[in-house]
């Protein structure tokens, strides 16, 4: 185990080193002055002269290899240097926001699990019934709506409507609740069709017609055995879900004004701040990779015939 | 039962609310919902200034009033005496913390901001010297008649250098506010300062909510959430105007232009000529619903210097250009000379709503018969406007910053400006511009300023199609937010009240 997961932790060098290289080649070819973002951010002109001065300043004359070693030497040293937007360093500035982006993500993952695990079973047991064709009907239209949509809806009948919930969140539980809610339905409607599908082929199994047979309660066998024979596959969902919360709940934390990582990110790109731009790739790619490994090791935690390789 | 959970958790979560939670004790506190957020409060640095002075925190010597004249504000008066100009502060000004606000204190200012700011490093060439304790002089290389307007800039706020601590989070200014509490790049807090120098402070406090949001300004203004907000949409506009009791809506031209740069190198005078007879500025402006004002020159037209005129929109007359230069209609109703089809390359960047503008003009010119394709940029600066890869190249800027038409000329029309890309060239214009820098009589300025733009606008170099309208939305009682002023950098002050 400690030899899997050292190898697998040894394999994010190479993959770190490679995917911020691309990013950084990326940045350097596409179309966009940062220096001019930077000084002409609420559309005053200035002269040439100061924008070459402030290129200077901010290295960006500098070979392209030159810019790229220093920053990944800094990275080593736990620099990751400063914003060209504000010149505030960008470790503190990223993580202030991905923990509220992590609060927001694991209160939606809580919210979608609470609901699809149980309608999922649900659906995939009462196969063809009312509640089956209703809940599929939702979790289409679940599906098929985009995020802005789900929350300015949500905003509109719970804030303005009904005023349950002020349009002006704190950071607090209150708060939380519309924009988890928000990013939890259209994953909980995909996580519902996936768990009935993964039900469904577990009910398909000899081992549940043989515990039928033997006498033993339909109820009995669907928590005892075929949600945990599940469980491998709901947490794959999990886990490469954790990838979309993580980058892309950029309307809902605007919608919402929660200060998460998304907003600041697309801020960055607009801006061309590639020092944030660089940081979050690298972060986003260590907890994508660390969030993988935990979900190969929760396969075997959960069945001991799994090997690790 | 997914509705059930929802429930459950929206009932435990909510502990309940209110429209209006900061006046329930009774203090007079403004909500604004600011569209803009910046992670520091040190006013000489980036546009950090534009905000504070938004929040009412720092104030400037002089300020930009709203018929874009330098008005005192901190100073008294200033004084030029061919490249010397002497500047008096106004007796009894002070700091927040009641510290006098002093010339050297003032030179000092101007000199930081020259070090940590780089579009006002030019301030390093200057000899600032403070004379006594209410009089400084600046001493620039050349003459510089706006002076007053540059030091109106809200980058160029007065600051107790020596007394504050944080300049990012808790600056000292000498504003009717004081910052209570500061999130960076997110909500900001200010209470009344009682010891403003400049009397009685209406409001006891203000808080500014950074909602980037349209929907989301909207539905805080309907549930009473905030007070006033700018930076409209004219979707949101709409509704607003729906309810003229709930709403106050002040609409006033501002400075930001949405222009384009006629290619003169691509296309010959007939053809300039025909877009900007083609052009319908009223009708764009009335599809943007109030956003913008349709433009005659650059500037505004309440200016001395926005006395420009432009022939009025003509199609027949676009086509009989055409046609006197040879341009006849083909079987599809295109028109080509020699066998090519007349078809005009427009670029624009989807930003300050360019891309509504290239389709509206795109669909004008097809009712003409002229064929346009549209090219769209992420980034303009590094793309058309470094290459000069247009026919017509759409771009948005402020035109008039600081109350004086000669930056956006400077930057516009004169050879080898920046955003003269399109070939326009004229030595008489040379020659005006020259005058224009150097001339210090406001009124001789304008008419300066005035004949240049008219060179330019009859040469058919530019189209000046709107200017955006500074738009604040305020609810009833809700009055003194800079909602008449032009400018985009002032907000609460001294007389800002909500009854």
């Amino acid at each position: 185990m400690t030899n899997y997961v050292g190898k697998r932790l040894l394999q994010l060098i190479p993959i770190l080193i490679g995917l911020t290289f691309l990013v950084f080649t990326l940045l350097y070819i596409a179309p966009g002055d940062p220096a001019q973002r930077k000084l002409t951010a609420q559309g005053v002109a200035v002269s040439e002269q100061v924008l070459e001065q402030t290129r200077e300043e901010m290295g960006l004359n500098r070979p392209f290899l030159v810019r790229y070693g220093d920053w990944l030497l800094g990275v080593l040293r736990g620099d990751f240097g400063a914003s060209y937007k504000d010149g505030m360093p960008v470790l503190p500035k990223l993580m202030r926001c991905m923990g509220n982006t992590l609060v927001l993500a694991a209160g939606s993952l809580l919210l979608a699990l609470v609901v699809s695990v149980p309608l999922g079973v649900l659906t995939a047991a009462r196969r063809g019934g009312v509640i089956d064709r209703l809940v599929r009907l939702l979790t289409f239209v679940g599906n098929a709506m985009p995020n802005f949509l789900v929350s300015v809806l949500l905003m509109y009948y719970l804030c303005i409507q009904v005023n349950l919930f002020p349009v002006i969140a704190k950071g607090t539980v209150q708060g939380l609740f519309l924009p988890a809610l928000a990013l939890a339905i259209p994953m909980a409607s995909r996580f519902i069709r996936q768990i009935r599908a993964e039900v469904l082929e577990e009910l398909g199994k000899p081992y549940v017609a043989g515990a039928l047979a033997r006498g033993v309660a339909m109820r009995t066998v669907l928590v005892h055995d075929v949600l945990r024979n599940t469980l491998s596959g709901v947490l794959t969902i999990v886990g490469l879900s954790v990838g979309t919360l993580m980058g892309g709940s950029v309307v809902v934390e605007t919608i919402f004004r929660w200060p998460g990582v998304g907003q600041l990110v697309m801020d960055a790109i607009s801006a061309r701040d590639f020092p944030v731009i660089q940081g979050f790739v690298l972060l986003m790619a260590v907890i994508y990779v660390v969030v993988n490994l935990l979900t190969d090791l929760s396969y075997r935690a959960l069945d001991p015939r799994v090997e690790l390789e | 039962m997914l509705l059930a959970a929802v429930m459950v958790f929206a009932l435990c979560a909510c502990g309940g609310q209110t429209n209006d939670p900061q006046t329930a004790s009774g203090e007079k506190i403004l909500n604004v919902a600011a569209s803009f957020a910046y992670p520091g409060l040190d006013a000489h640095k980036e546009y950090y200034g534009w905000y504070t002075s938004i929040y009412g925190v720092t104030e400037t010597l002089f300020k930009m009033g709203d018929d874009s004249t330098a008005q005192p504000c901190l100073a008294e008066d200033a004084v030029a005496d061919g490249k010397t100009w002497t500047v008096t502060l106004k007796d009894d000004v002070c700091f927040s913390n009641g510290e006098p606000v002093t010339a050297e204190m003032a030179a000092r200012n101007l000199q930081r901001a020259a070090q940590v700011n780089p579009r006002f490093a030019f301030l390093a060439d200057y000899t600032i010297a403070a004379v006594d304790e209410t009089t400084l002089t600046i001493t620039t290389p050349e003459i510089s008649p706006t002076l007053k307007n540059d030091l109106a800039s809200p980058e160029l706020a007065i600051l107790d250098l020596d007394n504050t601590t944080d300049f990012d989070n808790a600056p000292i200014g000498t504003g009717p506010f004081v910052v209570s509490s500061f999130e960076p790049e997110g909500t900001v807090k200010v209470a009344r300062n009682d010891n403003y120098w400049g009397g009685d402070v209406t409001l006891d406090g203000a808080v500014f909510y950074y909602m980037q949001d349209d929907d989301t300004k909207l539905m805080a203004m309907q549930n009473g959430e905030v007070d006033c907000c700018t930076g409209v949409s004219s979707a949101a506009m709409a509704v607003f105007e729906k309810e003229p009791d709930t709403y106050r809506i002040v609409s006033v031209p501002a400075t930001r232009l949405q222009f384009y740069i006629l290619n003169e190198n691509r296309l010959d005078d007939a053809v300039r000529a025909a877009v900007n007879l083609t052009v319908d500025k009223d009708a764009i402006a009335e599809y943007l619903n109030g956003t913008v004002t349709a433009a005659v020159g650059p500037f505004g037209t309440a200016t001395a210097y926005g006395k420009v005129t432009v022939p009025a929109t003509d199609t027949a007359g676009a086509k009989a250009l055409l046609e006197a230069d040879g341009y006849t209609l083909n079987a599809d109703g295109w028109y080509e000379k020699d066998g090519k089809v007349l078809s005009l390359n427009i670029a624009y960047y989807a930003a300050r709503s360019l891309d509504t503008l290239a389709t509206l003009i795109q669909e004008q010119l097809r009712n003409v018969g002229i064929q346009s394709t549209l090219t769209v940029e992420e980034d303009p600066d590094s793309t058309y406007i470094a290459t000069a890869d247009f026919d017509l190249a759409l771009y948005c800027m402020i035109a008039d910053k600081s109350g004086d038409p000669f930056y956006f000329i400077d930057s516009t029309l004169r050879n080898g400006a920046y955003f003269n890309v399109g070939g326009f060239e004229s030595s008489e214009c040379e020659t005006l511009i020259a005058q224009l820098r150097y001339e210090t009589d406001p009124a001789q300025r304008a008419a300066l300023a005035n004949e240049i733009v008219q060179i330019a606008i009859d040469d058919n170099a530019f189209g000046y199609v709107g200017l955006f309208n500074k738009t604040t939305v305020l609810r009833p009682g809700v009055s003194g937010f800079a909602e008449t002023c032009p400018f985009d950098f002032y907000g609460i002050d001294a007389n800002t009240d909500k009854t």
